[in-house]
């Protein structure tokens, strides 16, 4: 496994037959989605639009994407990645038993329907959410489905795009990606990047406690961590950017209100397909940008004497050089 | 953790959406991530009346929330995303820095009384 074939959303428009959203739920979370890019749009390839256009959805429950679709799997809590797995193995034409498919909840019928499906669209593109990464299985889960769209390009072209979330969230990732090499869960400790999901990632540094100050910008962490997270930002010293009071913001020491990007504040930000969009601020704030106040605070962190003495650098530094 | 046991996911929507630009101290945003859905025959079950407020119980933690019956599957439970879910969250992320915020199993006690002010 590894590896992601994707492309971006305007070839989705353009091209996209057949259309998988799997754990997501787009008609409340990205409501969009159908409109601009997935379902309802005439191309030069698809002239007549969502006629052309075959959707699945692959969800535990019937949300209300479940209306806009062509065909709803309601899969057992927690089966998705034996569902994806039996899916690689039926696309190769592998044998799988009955039990392993009625575990699923889904029936060969239903299942040999959507393989043919697959293999017969001419662009395929599945759509994962946080329906398949957050839940049992997490990152496997979404490895296993963009191994699938990989092995479906030995039959038609598919690809595989995770929902993304928030605003912004794939311009953190592409960000540090270009600086770092890596996402997300990076420490700098040693002078040089680390990556370690697990051990320097976020959530897992604050539960151990193994920070002594936080700050967070265009986050809500009080509002979305595990309770023992959110203790250990109560007792250190947290400080907040963002252009709204949130629940981090009651819970640091600092909060700082910036002008909201895209509205009252320029900048650039990472469509879901990581194509990177200028954001042209139709009003003014009273209040700074994010990038305002960042650069403000290094300023007086460069301004400040160095910690250690006169000639001497940290250990790690050393041992670096 | 005794009784009957069910699965809870937490999950967004629109409105949930919409009011984070009300305001997260909003009473409405307040109100939502306090409200949980589930299926009209579990609340029957354990003696759930609509609009009645739940005691939910993690290994980890414990939240009150208002119960509504919804076209949800029988065994589960859907909540929104806030505060309330947090604390029923463990800090574990398995290796993968990221906590499991869906799938848990839960259990779920009719409370007679008013919830406590924190998790209005």
């Amino acid at each position: 496994m590894g590896g992601k074939v994707s492309c971006t959303l305007g070839e989705v428009k353009q091209r996209a037959d057949f259309i998988v959203y799997w754990g997501g739920n787009p008609a409340e979370c990205h409501p969009r989605h159908f409109t601009k890019y997935t379902l309802m749009q005439k191309s030069k390839f698809l002239p007549r639009g969502r006629k052309d256009r075959t959707m699945v959805l692959v969800d535990i429950r019937e949300t209300k994407s479940a209306k806009a679709s062509d065909i709803f799997l309601q899969v057992r809590p927690g089966k998705d990645f034996e569902l994806i797995t039996i899916l690689r193995a039926l696309i190769k034409d592998q044998n799988v038993s009955d039990e392993a498919i009625a575990d699923t909840g889904l029936t060969r019928e239903v299942l040999d329907d959507l393989v043919q499906r697959m293999k017969s669209a001419k662009f395929g593109c599945m759509f994962f959410g946080m329906g398949l990464s957050m839940t049992r299985g997490k990152h496997m889960n979404s490895a296993a489905l963009l191994t699938l769209a990989a092995e479906m390009n030995a039959f038609t072209k598919f690809v595989a795009m995770p929902m993304r979330g928030h605003g912004n969230v794939t311009g953190a990732d592409v960000m540090m990606r270009w600086q770092t090499g890596y996402p997300f869960g990076i420490t700098f400790n040693r002078g040089y990047p680390r990556y370690n999901p697990g051990e320097f990632s976020t959530v897992d540094v604050l539960v151990r406690g193994d920070c002594d100050a936080a700050f967070i910008i265009g986050a809500d962490p009080g509002g979305t961590m595990p309770q023992p997270a959110i203790d250990h930002l109560k007792r250190i010293p947290t400080i907040v950017l963002d252009p709204h009071v949130t629940h981090t913001s009651k819970l640091a020491r600092v909060h700082i209100t910036t002008a909201p990007q895209g509205i009252a504040a320029p900048g650039t930000a990472y469509r879901m397909d990581e194509v990177p969009l200028p954001l042209k601020p139709p009003l003014k704030s009273p209040y700074p940008t994010d990038e305002y106040v960042v650069r403000r605070i290094n300023e007086a962190i460069m301004a400040k004497p160095f910690w250690l003495p006169d000639g001497s650098q940290p250990q790690m530094l050393t041992a670096q050089v | 953790m005794a009784g009957k046991r069910f699965i809870l996911n937490s999950s967004r929507s629109s409105k949930q959406g919409t009011l984070i630009n009300v305001g997260k101290d909003s009473d409405e945003y307040r109100a939502l991530t306090s409200s949980m859905t589930m299926a009209a025959e579990d609340m029957a079950e354990i003696g759930l009346a609509e609009g009645q407020m739940a005691l939910i119980r993690t290994e980890f933690g414990e939240s009150a929330f208002k119960c509504e019956a919804g076209k949800i599957p029988v065994g589960m439970i859907f909540v929104p995303y806030g505060p309330p879910t947090c604390q029923l969250m463990g800090g574990d992320t398995g290796g993968t820095g990221m906590p499991q915020s869906k799938g848990w199993e839960v259990t779920v006690t009719p409370l007679e009384t008013a919830p406590s002010a924190e998790n209005a």
